[in-house]
């Protein structure tokens, strides 16, 4: 079986082919701004330079967020608009499960990606990968007081926020999560959209109205 | 004999998720359009985190059904055209996405094509185009005059120094009362209506330029006079004042163009085409002037793929591809 990896969430492009127990080939980029521009041909070339076709994979995992909402969806549109074109099974994984799964720390896992404006994506795992906070957008001190709550944890970040300080950025173990999520529930491509776990702005003032 | 081409256009610039497929550059096999008008009218306005969401949701839903309604499949398209600009830049993506990765899984062409190209080109879905020719593109985000000397090749002549006409339109319907989005619904009332408000016809000057904050201003000062001084406004009558105001500042530019270009043929291109009494007027002209006039049917002025499709083919012709590196601009100059 062959696994397309891809990940745009954050400034950074995470994709990969594996195969079996192996990663075929795979980039970790930071593009930020041109991320649009350099995804797809960053993918296709892990094509071109291993001599497979489009047709040569088995599925997809693709990461539906939370993170940049512009990142989220050029990785969700490529990857949706693949399976669904070629008839590939496809899944979707949390950006935040992905960070916890790739940490080998044996503590408590909390991944964390910057929101802005006081507010965090975040989640709380423990060493067995069990989800203690479910990948929500929260407040900073409302996560401090969860975090309050564990005896030892481990920040995992991309970001660097003084509330949380890290000593381990994120570089994805894409092997081990693919591994873990190869057999996850395909999803319908059509099915397949962004997790912002966060209201559009305008959303947002019109519940407060 | 010259093989038939198709290209599947897709669209996605500004709330409408469309995907199309068009013969030849002339002729429509299927469009579908997903439009995002209701989600937005609560907002008063296209909200582009809101539009850039329902694209996604959109995207692969309206292909399918563009190929099931054609009864094709991916492998019998010939090219893919993509709106790459202008417009809202996260909605723009989207589309590009979906655009290049078909490309890329397919091995297929991609033609990247500028939003204004596909206005003027979906009266190549009517209409043979007949060069020179003048365009007049009008919508909620432009006001030019685009002279073309043959397929495919695009000279800005005028444009607007500050409001698009359709912008105009919104703002003014707003003033007068009507919902979002207002500007057709200033055409629709200002038949009932006459002219009796004056108001300043804008930038009657040598250039083929256009200005609509002026009048713009003009309306809102007017209602907030008569709102003073405790006299309701005729919403009829203002919207008939504003329209005729606003129309007659465009065809005397027009005259002028094709007067002084001596353009065979010209076109009305846009989502303020489907406007009435712009479209009689520049029937009107057309007549006075002796040139053939063409005006896309209402389904092809507002934002759809076909025309994406159509310029895409003419695009593809001039030798025009975009690789996987294409990119969307949220302002581009067509050329």
């Amino acid at each position: 079986m062959r696994y397309l990896y891809i990940d745009t969430s954050s400034a950074y492009l995470y994709s990969a082919i594996v195969e079996g127990d192996r990663i075929i080939d795979q980039v970790k980029r930071k593009f930020g701004t041109t991320l649009s521009e350099e995804a797809l041909p960053e993918i296709a070339n892990l094509f071109t330079k291993n001599i497979l076709f489009p047709k040569d994979i088995d599925k997809i995992i693709v990461v539906n967020g939370p993170g940049s909402f512009t990142g989220i969806r050029i990785g969700i549109t490529i990857a949706k608009t693949y399976a669904w074109d070629l008839n590939i099974p496809i899944t979707t994984i949390s950006a935040l499960e992905a960070m916890s799964l790739s940490s080998k720390k044996k503590t408590n896992h909390v991944p964390v990606i910057d929101a802005r404006r006081k507010y965090v994506y975040a989640a709380i795992y423990d060493e067995e990968q069990k989800e203690i906070l479910k990948p929500q957008h929260i407040k900073i001190a409302d996560l401090k007081k969860e975090l309050k709550k564990l005896d030892d944890y481990y920040i995992i970040s991309n970001d660097d926020m003084e509330d949380f300080p890290t000593k381990e950025k994120y570089n994805p173990d894409i092997l081990k999560i693919v591994e873990t999520f190869k057999d996850k529930k395909n999803v319908n491509p059509h099915a397949v959209n962004p997790e912002y776990l966060k209201l559009t702005e305008a959303e947002e003032s019109k519940l407060n109205d | 004999m010259k093989k038939n081409m198709y290209i599947l256009g897709i669209e996605s610039s500004c709330d409408e998720t469309s995907a199309s497929i068009v013969k030849n550059g002339t002729e429509e096999i299927a469009t579908v359009v997903a439009s995002q008008i209701d989600v937005h009218k609560d907002f008063g306005g296209v909200v582009p985190e809101i539009a850039s969401r329902h694209h996604v949701k959109n995207i692969t839903i309206v292909l399918e059904e563009c190929l099931k309604k054609a009864n094709m499949k991916m492998k019998d398209i010939d090219g893919i055209a993509i709106t790459y600009g202008p417009g809202l830049i996260g909605s723009l993506l989207v589309g590009l996405e979906a655009a290049k990765t078909l490309a890329f899984v397919n091995g297929k062409p991609l033609i990247p094509v500028h939003h204004i190209a596909g206005h003027i080109y979906a009266n190549s879905l009517v209409n043979e185009l007949k060069f020179p020719l003048l365009a007049l593109v009008v919508s909620g985000g432009h006001t030019e005059i685009i002279e073309m000397p043959k397929h495919y090749e695009f000279n800005k002549i005028g444009g607007t120094l500050d409001d698009a006409i359709g912008e105009c339109y919104d703002k003014v319907a707003r003033v007068i009362g009507l919902e979002y989005p207002g500007g057709p619904k200033v055409d629709k009332l200002s038949a009932e209506g006459k002219h009796s408000y004056k108001l300043p016809i804008p930038l009657q000057d040598d250039s083929y330029n256009f200005s609509f904050s002026g009048l713009k201003s003009a309306v809102i000062n007017l209602a907030h006079h008569e709102d003073q001084i405790g006299r309701k406004i005729n919403q009829a009558d203002l919207a008939c004042s504003f329209q005729e105001v606003a129309v007659e500042s465009v065809v005397n530019k027009m005259r002028k163009a094709i007067i002084e270009k001596n353009a065979k043929s010209v076109i009305v291109a846009g989502g303020v085409a489907a406007n009435k009494g712009l479209r009689s007027a520049m029937e009107k002209l057309a007549k006075e002037l002796d040139v053939e006039l063409s005006i896309p049917p209402m389904k092809y002025c507002t934002d759809n793929a076909a025309m994406i499709a159509a310029a895409g083919y003419y695009a593809y012709l001039d030798g025009r591809r975009g690789d996987l590196t294409l990119n969307s601009k949220s302002q581009d100059v067509l050329k």
